[in-house]
């Protein structure tokens, strides 16, 4: 009886140790569209919503759109006008992907790993494949990962002001997967 | 022609004054900055579980109502994260729905002194709430937030 107990009791603290699901909700996102012309279209999202499962690889992002903190209300407001994200009819960002070389990431022992990942981006409501890598810091059973990749806005039906954005945006990531 | 030259040179001067003046309100846009949210009057004040009860019967009514309204929720702080270099606060209900909070730069001194369990007033810029697929869970984020006194 004692063993069987015991035996439970190990399964349900090995559960929850090894627990292959992980989540914040603290992720950031960092988006710079900054040109020489224009040095106001960067904003911050510091509470996105994101997972990692380290048994099937699997990354995912959600992301307010209203989320985006900029320095200047004009272009804030201007970011979420019906003219570009339209944050009204596509009220999020997401992203759903993968680690493509997961024999590359252990997740259970402590280190510094780099991870390809490929997935979906839905921005603006339009889908498209992106290929990054991110580095992924497993310490003390939690995961720090970053990554950074560039969007074209073309993709994403967005303009770019004559020039004044960077087709080629920057996207930046951070979370603590706990 | 003395009058001419009256016209033109009033005509100038309007021109000159317009010129500025555009170029005045094109500056003072472009430099704008948002303003400190702890002087900012609150368009609501709200109860962190109601608010959530609210966003949980109708998020697309309470975002109507809501978002990009300043708000001060009061509640008590469930966790207090890390959200890269800053720190986040959270107030979480029974069923796992949470209000989350980013700070002001200025704010982050105050916020490393809250804990888990602490009575808070917290007055932010609200993004709006939503379902989450990732979690299974609604929740309702803010932005450059300040801790009320």
């Amino acid at each position: 009886m004692k063993k069987t107990i015991l035996i439970a009791a190990l399964t349900v603290l090995g559960a929850s140790v090894f627990a292959q699901k992980k989540t914040t909700t603290s992720a950031t996102i960092n988006f710079d569209a900054t040109t020489k012309l224009d040095a106001l279209p960067k904003a911050e999202n510091k509470t996105a919503v994101a997972a990692i499962d380290t048994k099937k690889g699997t990354i995912a992002f959600e992301a307010l759109i209203k989320g985006f903190n900029f320095s200047n209300p004009m272009m804030q407001e201007h970011f979420n006008s019906a003219k570009w994200m339209d944050s009204e009819k596509n009220p999020s960002a997401t992203f759903k992907g993968k680690i493509t070389n997961p024999a590359d990431v252990k997740f259970t022992t402590d280190g510094t790993y780099n991870a390809n990942v490929e997935g979906d981006l839905t921005i603006h409501g339009i889908t498209q494949p992106v290929k990054t890598t991110a580095t992924l810091i497993v310490k003390a059973n939690a995961i720090n990962a970053v990554s950074s990749f560039t969007i074209k806005l073309d993709d994403y039906k967005l303009s770019n002001a004559g020039g004044k954005l960077d087709n080629e945006t920057k996207i930046a990531i951070a979370a603590d997967f706990k | 022609m003395i009058n001419r030259k009256k016209l033109f040179k009033r005509i100038f001067i309007t021109c000159l004054v317009l010129v500025l003046g555009g170029a005045g309100v094109v500056w003072f846009l472009f430099t704008k900055t948002f303003q400190d949210t702890a002087n900012v009057k609150a368009d609501y004040i709200v109860n962190a579980l109601a608010f959530l009860q609210e966003y949980k019967a109708n998020d697309t009514l309470a975002n109507k109502k809501y978002a990009e309204k300043i708000i001060s929720v009061n509640g008590r702080v469930s966790s207090v994260e890390h959200a890269d270099t800053t720190l986040n606060v959270k107030m979480e209900d029974s069923t796992g729905a949470y209000i989350i909070f980013a700070f002001q730069q200025k704010d982050l001194a105050a916020i490393k002194k809250i804990k888990e369990g602490d009575a808070v007033s917290i007055k932010g810029s609200c993004n709006g709430g939503t379902y989450s697929q990732i979690l299974e869970t609604v929740y309702i984020a803010f932005k450059r937030c300040s801790l009320n006194k």
